[in-house]
Formats: C-alpha cells, sequence, structure tokens
C-alpha cells in the first residue's frame, strides 16, 4: 500500500462527474441510479431462501420475489455490484484502501459501530418508506424534477440538522 | 450420474433438448484439474529454468499442494459416478477415441507424479521433515537425481491435463456451445491463470510476486483473446452455434459471462495485476482471489450453458 | 429521438444488466472520489464543517438536469419515456425525516455505505446490516403500513406542475439555489474552518491554505 494518498476531487468537479454518470444512465436506460433498492433484493433473497412460503404470503415480499423470480436478477442489483467495484478501484489508485473506522475523537469504536447498526437500520426502513434513498430519490428525482423526490429530498436534510446536535460527540 | 433408458432420438429427459445431468460436480472437478495443470506447469517450468530459489512459492510451496487439489477433484468425480465400484473399468480399457478414457489415464499419469514431485521439494520447504522409511528415503534421494527429466515430463502432462479439461466437453458433439477447438486452450490458459492466482495468494516475496503478476497478465490476455475468438469462430459456423453464442450475446447467460467471468474475472483482476507492476497498488490478494473464482464460474457457466444449447432450432 | 436507448430497444434485458454494472463502477468510482467513503466527511455536512455534500449532489443535479432538458430540446432524448419517481407526499416526507435522522446517527446513505466497504470502512460494513436488518424490519411489518405507504399519492407530479411554471423556468431557479447555496456553503466553511484553527491551531497552522477550507478526516 502507498503512503501517499490521493486529495479527493474538489466537490464541483466530482458533481458535475456525478451528474454526466447520471445522465449519461438517464440517456442509456431512461431510469436514474439507485441503489436502497439493490439491499431491499437481497433482504428479499435472503427471506426467500430461508422460507419461499413467507415471501409469497407477504405483500412486500412478493413484489419483489413472488413465485419463481429470483430477487437478484435485476437492475440494480448488478449496478451495486459495479458500485463496489468503482470503489474499490478510485480507493486502491487514491491509496485509501485500508481497514479503519471512521468516527470522532470522543467515541469509542464499538460506541460508533453501535451508531452505525442503529442509523442503518433507520436509514434502511426509511428508505423503504420513502420508496428510495439519496441516490434513488434526492438524486436521480431531483434530477428529473419530481415533486415526491425535492420533497423528501429537504425534508432528509432539514431533520439531519434538527438531530444532528445530539450526536455531536460521535463526530466532533 | 443416472441410468437412462433411451427410446428415441429427441426429446429424452435429461438429455434432449436441454442437457441437465451434470451439477456442481463437473465443473468443480474441471476447475480443480485445471488448477492441478497450473501449479504443476509453472513449477516445473522454473525449476528447469533454475529460478527454485528465486521463486520458492511457484517451484516448491505450491506443488505440495498439488496431489491433495487433486484428490479433492477426484473424489467429487467420484461423487458424480453413478456405479461407484465400477470405477477401475476407466482403467481395463483403453478407448483411443473416447476422451473420458484419456482423460483417466491422464490422470493416472499426473496424480502419482504430482505426488513424486511434492516429495522431491519438501525437505526444502520443511527442512526437519524426516521420511518414515529408510527405502522411501532411499526413493526420494533417488528421484530427486532424476528431478529434470521428470519436470519435462511434468510439463507435458500439465498441458494434457489441462487442455483435457476442455476437450472433455468439446468431443461432446451433441452440445454446440462446447463443439469448438477452443475449448481445450481456452480452459488451459484458464487454468494455467488460476495456478498463477494461488501462487500469487501463497508468495510474500515481492519480487516473485511481481513475476507471476506479469505472467499472469499474459495468461489473463490469452483467455480473453481466445474468449473472443470463440464467439468469432461460433459466430461464422451454422445457425446452430449461432444460437449458442447468442446465449452470451444477449440470451439468458449474457449478464453473468460478461460481468463475473470476464469483467470481475478477467479484466478487473489483470488491471489491478498492472497497477501492481508498476507500483501504483499493493493488493496482490484481490486479483488472485477475482482469478481463482473467476476461473470456476467460467467452467461452471460454460457446462451449464452447454447442456442448456442444443442442436434443434 | 433515440434515447433513451435501451427504450427504443437498441439493446435486451440482459445486456442492460451489464451495462448497469459498467454505469455503477463510474458511479462508485465518483462517489468514492468525492469522498463519500468516509462517514466522518459526510456527517460534517451537519455540523456546517464540510458542505461537500451538498455541493456534490447539486452540481450533480443540476448537470443532469440541464443535460437531459438539452437532450430533450434538440430531440434526442424523449423525456416522457425516463422514469419518474412516483410521487407519495407523505411517505416520502415521513421517510426523509427517519432517514435524515439515520444519515447522522449512521454517517452514510445506503450508496455511500457500499462505496465505503469497498474500502474497508468497518462501520461501512455495520451499517449495511443494519440498513438490511432495517428493511427486514420494514417488510415484516409491511401490513401495518399498507395504507400510509400509498397515501397521499399525486401520481407523476413535478416541481413544474406543482409551480406552474415552464421547465425552463424550473431549471432555471433550481440553478439559481444550487449557487446561491454554493455561495452559502463556501461562507459557512470558511467561518468554522476559522473557528477550528482558533481552537486547534498546532495542528491546523501547518497545512496548506486550501487545505483548511475542507475539513480532512484522514489525519485522524
Amino acid at each position: 500500500m502507498s503512503d501517499k494518498q490521493e486529495k479527493y476531487w474538489s466537490p464541483y468537479v466530482a458533481g458535475f462527474v456525478l451528474g454526466l454518470v447520471l445522465l449519461a444512465t438517464f440517456f442509456v436506460m431512461g431510469r436514474g441510479l439507485g441503489a436502497s433498492g439493490a439491499m431491499m433484493r437481497v433482504v428479499t433473497y435472503a427471506v426467500d431462501t430461508v422460507s419461499p412460503e413467507h415471501v409469497d404470503g407477504n405483500v412486500y415480499f412478493a413484489k419483489y420475489a413472488g413465485g419463481e423470480q429470483n430477487p437478484l436478477n435485476n437492475w440494480l442489483v448488478f449496478e451495486v455490484i459495479g458500485v463496489v467495484v468503482g470503489g474499490l478501484l478510485s480507493g486502491l489508485l487514491a491509496g485509501r484502501l485500508k481497514w479503519k473506522t471512521d468516527k470522532g475523537p470522543n467515541i469509542s469504536t464499538t460506541g460508533r459501530l453501535l451508531f452505525a447498526f442503529a442509523g442503518g437500520g433507520l436509514m434502511g426502513f426509511g428508505a423503504r418508506l420513502a420508496k428510495g434513498c439519496t441516490s434513488g430519490q434526492a438524486l436521480s428525482g431531483g434530477a428529473t424534477l419530481a415533486l415526491g423526490s425535492w420533497a423528501f429530498m429537504f425534508t432528509m436534510f432539514a431533520a439531519g440538522y434538527a438531530v444532528a446536535y445530539f450526536v455531536k460527540k460521535q463526530w466532533i | 450420474m443416472q441410468e437412462l433408458t433411451i427410446t428415441s432420438g429427441r426429446n429424452m429427459a435429461h438429455i434432449d433438448p436441454n442437457l441437465s445431468i451434470w451439477g456442481w460436480e463437473i465443473p468443480v472437478y474441471l476447475y480443480l484439474g485445471g488448477l492441478v495443470a497450473g501449479i504443476l506447469f509453472f513449477s516445473a517450468l522454473y525449476f528447469l529454468r533454475g529460478k527454485s530459489d528465486e521463486m520458492p512459492t511457484v517451484v516448491r510451496v505450491t506443488p505440495l499442494l498439488a496431489p491433495f487439489i487433486l484428490g479433492i477433484g477426484l473424489f467429487v468425480l467420484f461423487l458424480d459416478l453413478e456405479y461407484k465400484l465400477h470405477v477401475f473399468r476407466f482403467y481395463t480399457n483403453i478407448r483411443l477415441e473416447s476422451p473420458m478414457s484419456w482423460g483417466s489415464w491422464t490422470i493416472g499419469v499426473v496424480f502419482p507424479l504430482s505426488l513424486l514431485w511434492a516429495a522431491i521439494h519438501v525437505t526444502d520447504v520443511f527442512p526437519n521433515w524426516r521420511w518414515p522409511f529408510q527405502w522411501l528415503k532411499r526413493f526420494v534421494l533417488m528421484a530427486q537425481t532424476y528431478a529434470r527429466p521428470i519436470a519435462w515430463i511434468l510439463i507435458l502432462y500439465s498441458v494434457i491435463l489441462g487442455m483435457y479439461t476442455g476437450i472433455l466437453l468439446s468431443a461432446f458433439n451433441a452440445r454446440p456451445i462446447w463443439n469448438t477447438a477452443i475449448m481445450g486452450p481456452l480452459f488451459l490458459a484458464s487454468g494455467l491463470s488460476t495456478g498463477l492466482a494461488l501462487n500469487l495468494l501463497l508468495s510474500k516475496n515481492k519480487a516473485e510476486k511481481h513475476i507471476i503478476g506479469r505472467v499472469d497478465v499474459m495468461a489473463i490476455g490469452t483467455e480473453i483473446f481466445l474468449i473472443i475468438h470463440m464467439f468469432m469462430g461460433l459466430l461464422a459456423s451454422t445457425e446452430i452455434h449461432i444460437k449458442a453464442a447468442e446465449l452470451f450475446l444477449g440470451g439468458p447467460y449474457t449478464a453473468f459471462f460478461w460481468i463475473f467471468v470476464v469483467g470481475l474475472g478477467l479484466m478487473l483482476p489483470a488491471l489491478l495485476e498492472l497497477l501492481e507492476i508498476r507500483g501504483k497498488v499493493g493488493v496482490s490478494k484481490i486479483p488472485a482471489l477475482l482469478v481463482l473464482a473467476g476461473g470456476f464460474v467460467l467452467r461452471y457457466i460454460i457446462v451449464e450453458a452447454g447442456q442448456f444449447s442444443q442442436w434443434g432450432l | 429521438m433515440f434515447a433513451p436507448l435501451y427504450k427504443y430497444g437498441l439493446f435486451g434485458a440482459e445486456v442492460s444488466l451489464v451495462v448497469a454494472f459498467v454505469l455503477g463502477i463510474l458511479f462508485g468510482f465518483t462517489l468514492e472520489r468525492a469522498g463519500f467513503s468516509s462517514s466522518r466527511k459526510l456527517a460534517m455536512q451537519f455540523y456546517f464543517r464540510d458542505m461537500t455534500v451538498l455541493k456534490v449532489m447539486f452540481t450533480a443535479i443540476v448537470t443532469a438536469m440541464v443535460g437531459i432538458l438539452y437532450l430533450n430540446l434538440t430531440d434526442i432524448l424523449d423525456i416522457s419515456l425516463i422514469y419518474l419517481n412516483p410521487t407519495y407526499l407523505a411517505p416520502q416526507v415521513a421517510g426523509g425525516v427517519v432517514m435524515g435522522i439515520g444519515f447522522v446517527i449512521g454517517g452514510y446513505c445506503p450508496g455511500t455505505s457500499l462505496v465505503a466497504s469497498a474500502i474497508g470502512k468497518i462501520d461501512g460494513f455495520v451499517y449495511i446490516f443494519g440498513a438490511l436488518f432495517g428493511m427486514l424490519v420494514f417488510g415484516e411489518l409491511f401490513p401495518l403500513f399498507q395504507d400510509f405507504s400509498t397515501s397521499g399519492f399525486i401520481g407523476d407530479a413535478t416541481l413544474m406542475q406543482w409551480l406552474g411554471f415552464s421547465p425552463g423556468t424550473v431549471a432555471f431557479l433550481v440553478i439559481l439555489m444550487a449557487l446561491g447555496m454554493f455561495w452559502g456553503a463556501e461562507i459557512i466553511e470558511k467561518k468554522y474552518a476559522e473557528k477550528e484553527q482558533e481552537a486547534v491551531p498546532e495542528n491546523e497552522t501547518t497545512r496548506e491554505p486550501d487545505a483548511t477550507r475542507t475539513f480532512k478526516t484522514v489525519q485522524a
């Protein structure tokens, strides 16, 4: 591993490139990017493996894996595999590949991991409620000027700012 | 394998139009066979080139695993046989026209050779190794003096073994996707590449890793070339072969093949190895694992698709 | 018009999965390059220390939005064939609140957690397991939410319909808003960077001037 870490791109450059990737996705596929939908399919796949009857009996799971459908045979799932590979490549080239837990100086690693799990849980739940996450709703829906996506985006950031004070210890 | 009673040429359960006899056992066996071919080939090659001390992992360490890996492969194959007690019959008749007969005789040579080759090197890797019997020790010492000719035979037989893992399929005329002469070289190249990847995973020597990485990039390049060649060959052939190729070019195996075999199993590891050779990144374990996984997926998907591909239009 | 290419039948469903993989690589690469593989950098957004999230998101939205409108105007891209997230106001607002809280606590959003785990962030892995668990809970409890999750349905509503403006005007307003936000973000970041500098002078003085503007997590 090289010791030098490459700097991140300027946020405006990164945003522009991200916008071009998103535009390319709309241009080629006629749809936006996403992430949480693929995660839901992994969950459904796991449930389907344990108990297919349970999946067929639940309206929500059945939508993804009812009957003979394989929930993993899906556009978003393959896109997300690419996301992991792309992140890995970028991290490798920048010398950022390293086992590490990100946290502020005033919290233990265990504490941070508990928060990560809890936050992940809320995000997972919220993403299904909102029918998309930051990528699928805010980014893709935002660029197509969907009303609900903009409402989602602003409430998400507003809620984040409202709660930030209470978990300050975790980050600063 | 189940015994099948065949009464008509078409629409036979498990055979026509889609063959569904071979499960996971055959791809695992072909994969492990190719892996052993790769290990033994490079061990013997670098031994003959006098690189035993510079490349200890390739020449001495990994070959110690070869007999075990081949043993597992044979056990898996044995599981696949319907009449397990009749296994000796492979050796009681030689049929020049049958690739299965060729295969069993190749394994019959390679397996003892791989044991012998491991025995020759075991004292170099484990200096405290003691042979239990005096005659065995004397036998290994004698073999060590013939190490060079043994290495030549190993090179020859590891190539045959690697090719055979593919020819076993291509001799199956009835499956259009397998019925191409590329199958042998392709599986050989893949076997060599996975053998190198295992070395890359085990090696702790930076200079050795660089050499392995460089050769592996070449092996992967050959593989990609052969894959392209295979599709061009199939597409230039009869309607049936074109249909078979289309299984991978828009058909049901497209995404799986191009993403997991070509993308993650060949191009990504080749890219990472190239970057490592240039000193940009230092994680040889990732490309090694990707190649090892990709090699298996290649065999699995070709066996699967071959059983799916058919003569009917 | 010939785009979206997929909707015009240029390639089939199987090939679209390969396309998904390639676009995903570009997406993941860019997210990582933007610095979204670090939860601390992402979370600093909510403490005004590092406004990268806002800058990247709005630059991306503006870029893609302008691109879509331009390609539509030049008769290349048929905008009506592009998937528009349907609006279910109530669940989207509620989901936004839950996700905002989750964002500050967890430090990632689903996409960025994948990129973070790809480069070895342990909190990223734990976050993913949390998110999968949260989704499992949602799926299991879905019968309770079924009515709520379809409430406030307005269909394929857009900002244009809501405001009653033409797409061009809305785009112009979005750009203006984004520029305003960028301007505000720069000022806020500078203010907090100066504060930091007063608080911990020994770490900050050695850095080159532009590095003080963006909060760096890597030294931790």
